[in-house]
Order: structure tokens, then sequence, then C-alpha cells
């Protein structure tokens, strides 16, 4: 992973952040924000960003149902047991197999993907070392985090003091 | 009311009146520091009464696997399980146990989708309870098989002459519930770990306590709660929620279609889906009660699991309860309306036993399933009525009572509808009688200890309750409101 340049600040307050990633945003920069729990104030102010969860939900659901109906009825025809004239490959007993399988490959896959996703965006929009070792972030502070030329370096640093950052840090390579 | 927001200095956060906050948490003012300590301190060395209670529950186990061992070396038939009644104590206790798992997944997803904000408080628990009971659950059908190695035979594969298992057979159809409902679960539950798993890591590091914190860093997958990752995560967390849903609803009809689909009078009737789904919620609200609120007493979480949150689920027990009741009373109808002498015969026989010589006072054949019949009436429609008054609603104390009698009338209801129907087929000649043996008992104990012990464990190991869930629900920190609160 290349080396993080640009400025990360320290928040105490949700409203000062909100202000923050507004105003970096304004500057075409889009930054990456560390937060306790998630808040929907953040979601407004970094412009709602979207996910692929529920894509891959519904295609593995989709081939999760498909696997479900598919499998039955190609094992009834594959070995046929004929009782009493009743249908060989029935759909009604069918229904309950290929539902629970389009839960279950839905849940196994998105869950999947959203580690698969958070780890790709991990990589895409790194953090400072300094960032991960500071550990209030869990617990009651916020983070905003600019990776940026080191020539712009100066105007996030002043966003971000004038918006009240408990502690403002400056990472070149 | 309008919010009135104060900036208390000592605490260094922003207090916003408690009436407009979060129902479920009497302490929406507190801080997310204060919350991650409160949490984390129930973390902390347990007592020596918390081992004690661990002991007691770890020998209640060990009964069951001393039972279950002489039954294996013994063989089946040292279980009162022999024809014509082929599933007693343990078919019992999974579909008890499974009902009881329905509990953790109806909070968790059902009313996070219906956004009912007192289940944050109690979520987590549930949710493990869940897991934990369908744990239990799962066992039973492996202890009544008689030959638990070939249990394998279950799973979905050709055997060597490439025929595949009965994709049309109710059993299989449980099969698959049962799993996958334990697959969804378990996901279900790891995945809201995440956040807290990765508080306990930082925590750890902060207070220098560099092995737990190595510990709990693998299993916080790398969370650092980006914004990145809180899409994903939460957008992914809705997706479970509501593929959850139909889940708590299909399995406990998929077990009762194991009886259903059967042409044994008592079994066989449409009612039985709902039926179930709704005695199932009813056992696990109750059994989530009858752990939650010692807890609470235990860790002093009164600010957290308030009496809101008791008269909540209180008031979800009532409600399955009717349904219970109602289901029972057209049961008895249905036997009535059907026309049919055998169906008559096993609604005459589960509450008054044999048909021939019952008589008021005179000698009369009571068995096992009218002990059933009647504990089910009294502990399922009678125990709960209390519950409609408030006063009784906010007893904590009252509420654990009758949870516990409501689990125990679930108990000889999953007894009253297995046990009463097999004994009394079509044809009196083969006809039987039950009555558990020694090893049943204690495998049935076993299973208890089993549950209990796994939640006991979880308790000091793991938060109970979801703390990156309390934060979202507590008032956020804000510095303008403040200024404009110190400035009037």
């Amino acid at each position: 992973m290349s080396k993080f340049t640009g400025v990360w600040a320290i928040f105490e307050y949700l409203d000062e952040t909100t202000e923050t990633i507004e105003q970096v945003r304004e500057q075409g920069v889009q930054p990456t924000v560390l937060m306790p729990c998630p808040r929907h104030e953040i979601d407004h102010a970094l412009g709602e960003p979207g996910t692929l969860v529920p894509w891959i939900a519904l295609a593995f659901g989709a081939l999760g149902c498909l696997i479900g109906f598919s499998l039955p009825a190609w094992t009834a025809s594959d070995w046929v047991l004929p009782v009493s004239g009743k249908p060989i490959v029935a759909i009604p007993p069918f229904i309950i197999i290929g539902f629970e399988l389009t839960i279950l490959l839905t849940a196994i896959f998105t869950l999947l993907g959203l580690f698969l996703l958070g780890f790709i965006d991990t990589c895409r929009f790194p953090i400072p070392k300094a960032a991960k070792k500071y550990r209030r972030f869990q617990r009651d502070r916020f983070g905003v985090v600019v990776r940026c030329d080191s020539s712009r370096i100066d105007e996030f640093e002043s966003i971000m003091k004038k918006n009240g950052a408990e502690e403002v840090h400056v990472e070149k390579e | 009311m309008g919010i009135t927001a104060e900036y208390n200095s000592t605490a260094g956060r922003v207090v916003i009146d408690e009436n407009e906050g979060h129902p479920g948490i009497k302490a929406t003012t507190l801080s997310y520091g204060q919350i991650n300590d409160e949490m984390l301190a129930m973390l902390d060395k347990p007592r020596p009464s918390y081992y004690l209670l661990l002991l007691g529950f770890l020998m209640a186990l060990g009964l069951g696997v001393l039972s279950f061992a002489i039954q294996v070396d013994v063989g089946i038939g040292y279980s009162g399980i022999s024809h014509p009644i082929a599933w007693g104590f343990y078919i019992t206790n999974f579909v008890f146990w499974i009902g009881i798992g329905h509990a953790g997944t109806l909070i968790s997803a059902v009313f996070y989708l219906t956004r009912a904000p007192w289940r944050t408080a109690i979520y987590r628990s549930a949710e493990a309870m869940t897991v934990f009971a369908v744990f239990t659950a799962g066992l039973f059908p492996l202890v009544h098989i008689g030959r638990p190695w070939l249990a394998f035979w279950l799973i979905p594969y050709p055997n060597e002459r490439m025929l595949w298992v009965n994709f049309k057979s109710p059993l299989l159809w449980d099969v698959f519930a049962v799993t996958t409902y334990m697959s969804v679960s378990i996901m279900f539950f790891l995945l809201g770990l995440i956040p807290d798993l990765a508080i306990l890591r930082d925590e750890a590091a902060r207070k220098g306590k560099k092995l737990k914190a190595l510990l709990y860093a693998p299993m916080a997958l790398a969370w650092r709660g980006t914004n990145h990752q809180w899409v994903h995560y939460m957008r992914g967390y809705l997706i479970f929620a509501a593929l959850a849903t139909p889940l708590v609803f299909s399995v406990h009809s998929i077990v009762s279609w194991d009886f259903a689909m059967s042409s044994v009078p008592g079994w066989h009737t449409t009612i039985f889906a709902p039926y179930f789904v709704a005695g199932a919620i009813f056992s696990g609200l109750s059994m989530v009660l009858t752990v939650l609120i010692p807890i609470r007493a235990v860790f002093g979480l009164q600010d957290y699991i308030t009496n809101h949150v008791i008269q909540s689920v209180s008031k979800m027990i009532i409600f399955t309860s009717i349904i219970v009741g109602y289901a029972y009373a057209a049961e008895f109808f249905i036997g009535y309306y059907s026309g049919s002498p055998f169906e008559r015969a096993i609604f005459y026989y589960r509450p008054f036993g044999e048909m021939q010589s019952w008589t008021l006072l005179g000698e009369n054949q009571i068995n096992f399933p009218q002990i059933a019949f009647w504990l089910m009436v009294f502990c399922n429609v009678i125990a709960p009525i209390p519950l409609w008054r408030w006063k009784i609603r906010n007893n904590p104390l009252a509420v654990w009572i009758i949870t516990i009698l409501i689990n125990i009338g679930m108990w000889f209801e999953r007894f009253n509808i297995i046990g009463s129907s097999l004994q009394h087929e079509y044809d009196p000649a083969s006809w039987g009688e039950y009555w558990p043996t020694i090893v049943e008992v204690g495998v049935t104990i076993g299973s208890f200890g089993f549950f209990f012990t796994l939640f006991t464990l979880f308790a000091k190991s793991l938060p109970p309750m979801a703390i990156m869930e309390l934060k979202e629900g507590t008032n956020p920190p804000m510095k303008h409101a403040a200024k404009k609160d110190i400035n009037e």
C-alpha cells in the first residue's frame, strides 16, 4: 500500500464533523470518516453513498432459488420412484427447498459480499497508520481523513482547525 | 413536549430531555464513552457466585451426557420410546428448543424492520439465546435416532447407488429449515458482533491489555468504523433482517408439518403452522425474560433494560398467549366439526383420558398426556392473564414467575401434541402408553444444562448488549445545541 499523504483530524462533536465533511467535499475531495456508530447526519454530509450489497444479495438469492428447485427436480427425475400416480416432479414440496436455499445462499453471499466490499474500500481509501492506532474512534470520537497532494494539505488543515477539531495530524510521505 | 437541551460541563456532553430520546433506554443522555465503560464493566472478572452458577449448569450438562452415554451403550430401547410411541421426550425437546430459538431472530430481525426501539437493549442476548437454543435443539434428532453415528444419512447427497434423499418428505424439509435457520441465526449474530468486537479490541489496547487486544483483533475482522464499512454493513444488516423475517415464520411452520403432513389424529390439521409459530414466539419471548430479568438484577442494568422493555415483551406474550389459547379451542372445534370419530376420540382423550373408564371420582386412568394437557392450559392460557394489568407487567419479579410458568406450559404443550396422538391412533388394539425413562429425563435436564452453560459463558465473554446500537439510540454529542442552550 502506498504511503499516506494528507490530513486527518479528531472531532468530539457530530455537528462539527458533518460541517467539516461538507466543506472538504466542496473542495472536490471525498473524505473518509471514522465513527463509533452509524449516523445519518454523516451519510447526508457525504452525499448518501451507495453500496453493491443489495445486488449481490439479489444475484445469489436467484441462484439459490434456481438450485433449490432444480436439485430436487433433477434427483426426482434421475431415479424415478412413482408413488400412486403422484407427479414425479412435484412443485409444492420443492417450494420449501427452494425457499430455504434462496435464504441460505442470499445470507451467505451477503455476508461475504459486505466483507469483500469493505476490504476493497479499505484498500481504495486507506487511512494512515497513526489513525488506526488512535483507539477512540470505536469509543466516542469522530475522525475525518482527507487524502490529498502535499500542496493542498494547508487548505484542509485550516478547514479542520476552523471547525473545532480536537487534534489535526498532517501526514507526509 | 419540546426538546430541552443543556450542556453538562462535567460529563462533557449535551443533555437532552430524557422523554424525547429512546423509549427502550432510559438513559438516552449517556455519552458514547459511558456506554462503552458500563457495557465493558459487565465483562470484568466474575464473582464467585458466577462460577457456582456455571458449576450447577455444568453438572446438569454432565447428567445429560451420562444419560446419553448409557443410552448409546445399552441402545435406544433403554428409553421409553417404543411402538406405537416412536416420538417421546426427545422430539418434544427438539420442538421446544426450536421454539425457544424463535424469539431472538424475531426481536433482532422483525422488530428491527418494524422499528421497535426497545429491542436494542435485549436483542444481542436474545440472538445468543436463539443460537444456543438451536444448537440444543439440533442435538435431539441425533439423540433420538438411536445410532447418532449414522446421522449423516440425512445430508442431501447420493448414496453409493446414486439414490438421493427424498425431497418430498417433511422430515427432510425440516433438515433444510433447521440448518438454514441455524446458519442464518449464527451469521446474523456474528454480523452484529463485529463492531462491538472492534470496540473490545480498541478498549483493550487503550488500557494496555495487549493479550486481550491480540485475541479480539482477528475476531473484529479489521473493523475500523469507516463510512465505507458502515454503508455496506448497515445495508447488509437490513438485508439480513429482511431474510430472517420470513425464516422466523417458516421454520416452525415446517417443524409443524412434520406432524401435520401425517394422517395421525390430532396432528393432521391445517392450523398447525400458525399455531406452532405463535407458540414458538410465545415460548421464546418468555425465555428471553426468564433469562434477562435475573441478568438485569445482577448487573444493575435497569437503565438499559427498562421496565418499558419488560412491558413491551409482556404485551407480545399476552398477544401470542391469546393466539395459542384460541388455537387450543379451535383444535377442539375442528375435532368436533370434522365428524371423524378418531379426531373426536383424541380430543376427548387429551383432557379426560380413557373414554370407557372415565368417571369423576372412580377408578380413572389419568395418564401422562392428561397431566400435560392441564398443565399446558393452566400455564399458557391462565397464567399469562395477570399480565393484562399494568401493575403486574411493571413488576419484574411477577413477570419472571409468569414466564417460568409459560416455559413449563410450552414444554408440556409440545408433549401433549406428540405424546397423546401417538398413544391413541386408530386401532385400539395398537394403542400404547408412554412414560419417560430415567435416561430421557436425564437428557432433558442435560439440555437445559447445555443451553444455560453456553449462555452463562456468553454473558461474561462477549458484550450481552449491542454497544454500537445503544450508541445509535442515545443522543449524539452536538456542540451547537450546547452553545445555544448555554446562551439561553
